[in-house]
């Protein structure tokens, strides 16, 4: 368990210590006491699929999962030009090694993965194979124009201990000599540059905390027991994807996933000081569930499922009768499978960073794992809700058109997160005798 | 009142809003009687508002900040004193009353560098750097003025005197285009304009009391703009096509124009109806409607449904069906299903629907 919590001192110097990184943030984290031993890893232990995490986390009593609320994302580009050598490849699984001995794989040790990018492997002559599709980020709305990650791989630590994630970020980036006691052996800055260094959390009281950024409004709307700054939950089991689901099932990936990564500013005055509470349930969620009163605070009561398969089909509907419609329900339209199955397993939290400044700015981190990246981007297209701007003028390109008045997308990025066998600078073809 | 003697007693006022910016028309070191700026108090809102287009309380002058050219548009940007505005949202209209850390209303205007055509109906945000620091970013709503006519505007808070980014995204038009307009305006863009602000010269723009006219049907003369184009419709003899009537709905007037065949772009066979809505007194576009019609030839019905908003380079902003012909002694009734969805400064809140609701049929027998 965080430990933290309970103390305001602690509280404070964590408010911002994964944020800012580095040595001193992490001996503040470990100076102020009251730390449970972290329990060490065992590399043999490991699930085969890097992002087999479900397991290992916390749920919710309706068994909702319930995300490590520190998160860091390491984009980087190797050093070597071309293909990566047999060198390159054996110091960064002795790099990961050395976290899967530190830290046990869960909430409470470490959940780690790296994924890599289309123009990582451009890298090589041979393409990836046919189970695999992996493009170029591109730009999915008809109103953004963000910025593309197209740096060679992403590596995502997540834990419930803030002091862990910056632990095992320091032992990567060589400024520690051991990782929860385990030697130092190798690390990733021998072979990679960080391009970017961004950070998150999530979780209950971690952004009501973090809401003096820039993109709240003073009045400190943020209710404390919500996991997200715009005020409900999300990620409801029942509106997820399982992890079979979005697994590769065949060809040298298999076991492995594709993410698609953005970055999205928030800007929320209007959403919580123009919008009544009703109208945020509208906007988030459907029509319906406002005037059926089905949310009740920062919608826990939904228990595993929000409900909005039952609010799709009458979308134009409620374009014409609310004037607005519901950003669940928009996505929805293109997030099942013709079984009904979810097809994206979203994994977002929240953020302070503001990409290019030191400044303290409300954004959201935004994994989405899916068997296809096209998947995501038909869900995203479905989002826009362009086809709704002709039912109605209500609604605009982004105004009364779910929650796009208030999200810029500024980065986006497409990965490969390949099976834990092949997470080392994998090539295209890694299982075919060429 | 009548609209012209109004003209004459507010011609000053013109001029003045004029003088506050690189924009006039004209130049006069007389100042108006009533101008004054706005450190005595903004004026209340008009009791016994009518239910459509009034001179409003007081009207404010605006600075223009700069223009830019990206991609397929053109840019203006200029600001005034925070405002209280109307928003709308479907059927309602809610007031916006200025807070009290909003130092500005900022107004853009979107508009075709070829044509000079206005391009209402699509989505814009704007981000507000100071240096590198992020001041504040928000998505602005359409709105109707009587000085302006259509633009984009929001009150915004500013962190005192300085040099501003205003970065200005415009979203790709959705609106059904047509003509050499097909495929253009089909990307996004963005364009960053310089905003020097100081409160003192903010202070100096003009701000007019309409005292003994404010309340009464009419509307304050449309603010000549030389650096960029304004949002007015066509005039009856400048569209194409054959005008078959006019009408008028809570203000709002409707032209109606017949051409031969459908715009390029347009599926279908036969006759083109276009309605070009403008509003009363200052013919600006009023764009974000939903309308439909019903044409009927005797008891045949000929046509009944939507009029699609459309944007074309002749007929500029409208909304149009195709229909097989028109012929003489069919009527056509217009029917607003949907009041314009722009946001309404003072004096345009109870007309086009708004606050007291009601945007009657229009109905036209052809000729």
């Amino acid at each position: 368990m965080d430990s933290f919590d309970g103390n305001p001192s602690r509280r404070q110097i964590l408010k911002t210590a994964v944020a800012i990184g580095g040595a001193s943030a992490l001996s503040a984290c470990l100076n102020n006491g009251g730390s449970e031993p972290i329990p060490s890893g065992d590399p043999a232990a490991k699930p085969p699929r890097q992002h087999a995490w479900r397991e290992y986390i916390r749920h919710d009593k309706y068994d909702n999962s319930q995300l490590p609320k520190h998160q860091i994302l390491l984009y980087v580009n190797f050093d070597e030009e071309g293909r990566p050598s047999p060198e390159t490849r054996s110091t960064l699984e002795e790099s990961l090694t050395v976290l899967d001995r530190g830290y046990e794989w869960s909430n409470e040790g470490l959940l780690h993965t790296i994924a890599y990018s289309a123009s990582y492997f451009e890298r090589f002559d041979q393409s990836l194979p046919e189970q695999v599709t992996l493009p170029q980020p591109r730009a999915l709305s008809p109103f953004e124009s963000p910025t593309f990650d197209t740096q060679d791989a992403v590596l995502h630590l997540a834990s419930d201990r803030a002091d862990v994630v910056l632990e095992a970020e320091q032992a990567l980036r060589g400024e520690r000599d051991t990782a929860n006691g385990e030697s130092v052996e190798a690390q990733l800055t021998d072979v990679a540059t960080i391009d970017s260094r961004r950070t998150g959390f999530v979780g209950a009281g971690l952004p009501a905390e973090r809401q003096d950024a820039e993109g709240i409004p003073d009045s400190n709307p943020v209710p404390e027991d919500s996991p997200l700054f715009m005020g409900f939950e999300a990620g409801f089991k029942g509106n997820q994807a399982t992890e079979d689901y979005v697994t590769i099932e065949e060809g040298p990936f298999s076991g492995g996933t594709t993410m698609a990564l953005s970055n999205l500013r928030q800007r929320l005055d209007d959403w919580y000081e123009e919008q009544s509470f009703d109208e945020r349930v509208m906007e988030m969620f459907s029509p319906g569930h406002a005037e059926n009163d089905l949310v009740e605070g920062i919608g826990s009561n939904l228990e595993d499922n929000s409900g909005i398969d039952e609010f799709v089909d009458n979308i134009e509907a409620d374009a014409e009768t609310h004037g607005r419609v519901g950003h669940a329900q928009k996505a929805a339209r293109a997030n099942r499978d013709a079984e009904g199955n979810v097809k994206l397993l979203r994994r977002h939290f929240e953020s302070t960073d503001d990409i290019g400044s030191d400044q303290s700015v409300a954004s959201l981190h935004f994994p989405s794992l899916q068997r296809r990246v096209s998947d995501f981007e038909e869900v995203r297209r479905a989002m826009n809700g362009t086809d709704l701007t002709q039912v109605t003028p209500a609604i605009r390109q982004r105004v009364n058109n779910g929650i796009l008045e208030y999200i810029f997308v500024r980065r986006r990025g497409y990965f490969l997160i390949p099976p834990r066998r092949h997470r080392s600078v994998p090539m295209p073809q890694p299982e075919s005798s060429s | 009142m009548d609209r012209r003697r109004f003209l004459q007693t507010a011609s000053a006022f013109t001029v003045s809003a004029a003088v506050a910016g690189c924009l006039g028309s004209a130049g006069s070191d007389d100042e108006p009687s009533n101008s004054q700026t706005q450190s005595s108090g903004v004026p209340s809102i008009v009791e016994n508002r009518p239910d459509g287009i009034y001179i409003p309380s007081h009207i404010e002058g605006m600075k223009m900040s700069g223009t830019a050219e990206q991609g397929d548009y053109a840019f203006g940007l200029m600001y005034s004193y925070a405002h209280r505005f109307w928003n709308v949202n479907g059927d309602s209209t809610t007031l916006t009353e200025i807070e009290d850390d909003d130092a500005i209303h900022l107004m853009a205007n979107v508009w075709d560098p070829e044509t000079g055509t206005v391009l209402p109906d699509t989505g814009l945000s704007v981000e507000i750097y100071q240096d590198d620091s992020l001041v504040s970013q928000e998505t602005i709503y359409p709105m109707l003025s009587q000085p302006m006519g259509f633009h984009y505007g929001a009150n915004f808070g500013l962190s005192g005197d300085g040099a501003y980014t205003v970065r200005l995204n415009v979203g790709a038009m959705t609106t059904r285009r047509t003509g050499s307009f097909q495929d253009r305006f089909s990307e996004p863009t963005t364009a960053d304009i310089p905003f020097e602000y100081s409160e003192q010269e903010r202070n100096e723009i003009s701000f007019e009391r309409f005292d003994t006219e404010a309340g009464t049907n009419g509307a304050v003369d449309p603010r000549e703009m030389e650096m960029m184009p304004d949002s007015r419709a066509p005039s009856e003899s400048t569209l194409p096509g054959r005008v078959i009537g006019t009408g008028m709905s809570n203000d709002a007037q409707f032209v109606v124009t017949v051409i031969e065949s459908p715009p390029a772009g347009i599926d279908g066979d036969g006759q083109y109806i276009a309605v070009s809505s403008r509003t009363r007194y200052n013919q600006m576009v009023i764009p974000a409607m939903g309308i439909e019609g019903t044409l009927l030839r005797g008891d045949e019905t000929v046509y009944d449904g939507e009029f699609t908003r459309t944007l074309d380079p002749e007929l500029n902003y409208h909304y149009g069906a195709v229909v097989d012909s028109v012929e003489s002694g069919d009527e056509l009734t217009l029917q607003v299903t949907t009041q314009p969805q722009t946001a309404r400064h003072e004096g345009y809140e109870t007309a086009f629907g708004g606050l007291m609701g009601g945007m009657n049929d229009v109905t036209l027998a052809v000729e």
